[in-house]
C-alpha cells in the first residue's frame, strides 16, 4: 500500500515543470560564483573540503534514496579516485589527460560489475559485504606498496597544464570551490533527469517491490547494479577532486571512518529530496571542523549524533524540510498522509 | 606444516567464538551488530587491566563478565526499542555505538599497543611432532572448544536453549506457546556480548591491543558470517576454520597477497553461492 502511495506521488511530482528547482540551481551556483570572488581563503577553504566530502554523501545517500541499500564501504570508489589521479599523473601510458578522464567511467563500471554480485545479497547482508570489501581496499593499499607507497602514501604530481588550461587555480580554495560546485550542480542535474525518466521510476518501483517490478517483466537485476555503479561513480567524482586539490592520497581515504562518515553525512541530510546528503556532507563537516578544535571526543559525539539522529529523526534534515513543505501546500488543513519510512 | 595447520586452528577458533556472538544475536534479533568488534576490544583491554592487578584469571572472568553486562544494557536500551523499525535503522544505530566505545577505549587506555604476557602455567613452548609450539595457542584451541561445546549442548539439550531456538524460529509463536521473549533478549545479546569479551580477552596475549583490533577482527567476522551464511552456527564453524587456515598458511607461502586472501575467498564464495556455504537460497 504504502509503495503505491509512493509511486504516485513521485509519478505526479515529476509531470510538473519544476520551475523552482531550475531557479534554486541557477541561485546556489551565482551564490557560489559570488562566494569565490569574497577574500576568506581559509572559509573558502573549509567550504571546498567540504563540497568534495559530499559527492562522497551524494553517492551513498543517492544508493539509498533509489535501492533502500545501505553502503558501509563507499569509501572504496572515493579512495579509487583519488589514488586514480595520482597514479595518472605519475605512471607511464597514455596523455593524464586521458587518464583523468578514464577514471570515473572506470571506477563507475568496476562497481556495476561488483553490484551484479553483491546486489545478490539484501539489506543487512549488502551491508556487510560493502564494509568488507571497502577494507579489503584499504588493506590492498597499505600492502601494494610498489604502487601505492603503502601507508606513506604518494604525492599527486600535477602537470601544470591540464586540457591546454594552467592547473595553479586546482589547488586554490576559490578555485577548486566553484569547480567542485560546478561539478556537484551537473551531476545533480543529470541524477534529477535520471530520476524523472522511465528507468528512474522504474528503478523506484524495484525499491518498493522488487518481486512486482520483475513480475511486470522487468530485468530488475541490471539497473539495481548500474544505480549502484552510479552511486559509486559520484563517490569517486568527489576523489578525483580530493586527490587534485589536496596533492596527496594516503589509505587514509580507504579506512571505514572515511565511508563511516559518509554514510553519517547522508543520513543526517536525510533522502527525501536529493540534495538532503550534501546539505549533511557541509552541515557534518563544518560540525566536525567546530567539534575537533574544542573537544578530543569527536568521535564518541559523532557516535551518539549518528544514534540520536537515526532514533529521533530518520529523514534527517531534508525530511524536516519536506514535512514543512507540505505543511505550507496543504494550509492548514490535514498534516499529508505519512510517507513509507525508507530504509534509513 | 603441522604448525601452520595449529597457527590456523588457533586463529580460526578465535574468529568462530567471536562470531559465534554475532551470530547468536543474530539468530534472535535479526541485526547484525556493528560493534560487536567494538566488544571484543574492550573486554581485551578491561581483561588486560583487571589481568595485571589480579592475575589472568581474573582477567578472563573480567571480561567475559562486564561484556555480558555491557550486552544487556546494549539490548535493553538499542535492541529491545527499535525491534519494530526497520533492522538497517538498528545497524546504524550500533554502528554509533561502535564509534563511542572505540573512543571510550581510547580515552581510558590511550591509543599505544598494550602486550599482556600469557599466564606462567601456559608460557612454556609444547613439543609437537618434533617442533616447538606455545602451548598459549593450544589453550585458545582447547578453551575456544570448550565454549563452543558449552554454547552447542546449551542450544541443544537445554530448556532454555531451546526456547532461544524457538525465539529465533518464530518469535510470536514462541511467546503464543508461553516462552518469555522479553526475558531472552537480554540473555541472548549479553551472552553474544560475552563472547565477543572472552575472545577478547583470550585473544590478549597471542595478538597484541592497540584501538584499530576492534574494527580489524570485526570485518573479518563479518566475512566469516557472511561466507557461513548468515544466521548459522554451523556455517560460521566452517568458513572459520577455513579462514583460520587460509591466513596461517596465506602468511608463509604469500606473505604478499596474505592479507588479502580473506576478501578474495569471500567474493569466490559469494559468486558462487550468494546466501553463503549453509544459507538456504533466498
Amino acid at each position: 500500500m504504502g509503495g503505491q502511495l509512493r509511486m504516485s506521488r513521485s509519478i505526479r511530482q515529476s509531470t510538473r515543470f519544476p520551475i523552482g528547482e531550475i531557479v534554486g540551481v541557477i541561485a546556489v551556483g551565482l551564490s557560489g560564483l559570488l562566494f569565490a570572488q569574497l577574500d576568506m581563503p581559509l572559509l573558502q577553504s573549509l567550504m571546498a573540503q567540504a563540497l568534495i566530502l559530499s559527492f562522497l554523501a551524494f553517492g551513498i545517500g543517492y544508493l539509498i534514496r533509489m535501492t533502500g541499500w545501505v553502503s558501509f564501504g563507499h569509501a572504496g570508489p572515493f579512495g579509487l579516485g583519488a589514488y586514480g589521479v595520482a597514479l595518472a599523473f605519475s605512471g607511464p601510458g597514455p596523455a593524464p589527460e586521458v587518464m583523468l578522464l578514464l577514471i570515473i567511467p572506470g571506477v563507475t563500471l568496476l562497481y556495476f560489475l561488483v553490484g551484479l554480485v553483491v546486489s545478490r545479497l539484501e539489506g543487512i547482508g549488502f551491508a556487510m559485504l560493502t564494509l568488507a570489501l571497502g577494507q579489503g581496499l584499504f588493506v590492498a593499499a597499505t600492502k601494494f606498496r610498489a604502487v601505492t607507497g603503502g601507508s606513506d602514501g604518494i604525492a599527486v604530481s600535477l602537470p601544470r597544464r591540464l586540457f591546454g588550461l594552467t592547473t595553479d587555480l586546482l589547488q586554490q580554495p576559490h578555485g577548486m570551490l566553484v569547480f567542485a560546485l560546478s561539478f556537484l550542480l551537473i551531476v545533480y542535474v543529470f541524477l534529477r533527469l535520471f530520476e524523472r525518466s522511465h528507468l528512474g521510476r522504474l528503478t523506484v518501483a524495484i525499491r518498493e517491490n522488487e518481486e512486482r517490478a520483475r513480475f511486470l517483466g522487468y530485468r530488475t537485476r541490471a539497473l539495481r547494479a548500474a544505480v549502484y555503479g552510479i552511486s559509486c561513480g559520484i563517490a569517486s567524482i568527489g576523489g578525483v577532486l580530493f586527490g587534485l586539490y589536496q596533492g596527496f592520497v594516503s589509505p587514509d581515504v580507504l579506512t571505514w571512518g572515511m565511508s563511516g562518515s559518509g554514510l553519517i553525512m547522508a543520513i543526517l541530510g536525510g533522502s527525501s529530496f536529493l540534495w538532503g546528503p550534501i546539505v549533511g556532507a557541509i552541515v557534518f563537516f563544518f560540525t566536525r571542523e567546530w567539534l575537533t578544535e574544542n573537544t578530543d571526543h569527536w568521535l564518541a559525539i559523532l557516535g551518539i549524533a549518528l544514534i540520536v539522529i537515526m532514533v529521533l529523526w530518520p529523514k534527517g534534515l531534508s525530511g524536516g524540510v519536506e514535512r514543512l513543505l507540505a505543511r505550507l501546500r496543504t494550509g492548514s488543513g490535514p498534516v499529508p498522509v505519512e510517507l513509507r519510512r525508507k530504509a534509513a | 606444516m603441522l604448525t601452520n595447520t595449529l597457527n590456523g586452528l588457533v586463529y580460526g577458533s578465535l574468529l568462530f567464538v567471536l562470531s559465534s556472538g554475532l551470530v547468536l544475536v543474530y539468530g534472535l534479533r535479526r541485526v547484525v551488530n556493528f560493534s560487536h568488534g567494538a566488544l571484543y576490544m574492550l573486554g581485551a583491554y578491561i581483561g588486560y587491566s583487571i589481568a595485571l592487578r589480579y592475575g589472568f584469571t581474573a582477567g578472563v572472568l573480567a571480561g567475559g563478565l562486564a561484556l555480558g553486562l555491557v550486552g544487556i544494557i546494549l539490548d535493553l536500551v538499542v535492541f529491545r526499542n527499535l525491534s519494530d523499525r526497520n533492522p538497517l535503522v538498528t545497524v546504524i544505530v550500533t554502528f554509533g555505538v561502535f564509534l563511542v566505545l572505540e573512543d571510550i577505549v581510547k580515552s581510558v587506555w590511550g591509543t599505544q599497543n598494550y602486550t599482556l604476557d600469557p599466564p606462567a602455567a601456559l608460557s612454556g613452548v609444547v613439543e609437537i611432532g618434533g617442533n616447538p609450539f606455545p602451548a598459549y595457542r593450544l589453550f585458545i584451541i582447547g578453551a575456544s572448544f570448550i565454549m563452543a561445546m558449552i554454547l552447542a549442548i546449551w542450544l541443544k539439550f537445554g530448556r532454555t536453549g531451546l526456547f532461544v531456538r524457538a525465539a529465533s524460529f518464530d518469535p510470536s509463536v514462541a511467546a503464543m506457546c508461553g516462552v518469555r521473549t522479553d526475558l531472552l533478549g537480554p540473555a541472548v545479546v549479553g551472552l553474544g556480548a560475552a563472547f565477543a569479551g572472552f575472545s577478547g580477552i583470550i585473544a590478549a596475549p597471542f595478538l597484541s591491543l592497540h584501538p584499530a583490533m576492534g574494527s580489524e577482527i570485526l570485518v573479518l567476522s563479518f566475512i566469516v558470517s557472511v561466507i557461513g551464511g548468515l544466521g548459522s552456527f554451523g556455517g560460521a564453524f566452517l568458513s572459520a576454520m577455513l579462514l583460520g587456515q587460509i591466513q596461517a598458511f596465506g602468511t608463509v607461502y604469500m606473505p604478499e597477497l596474505a592479507a588479502l586472501l580473506p576478501y578474495l575467498l569471500m567474493s569466490l564464495i559469494l559468486v558462487w553461492r550468494p546466501q553463503g556455504l549453509s544459507g538456504r537460497a533466498a
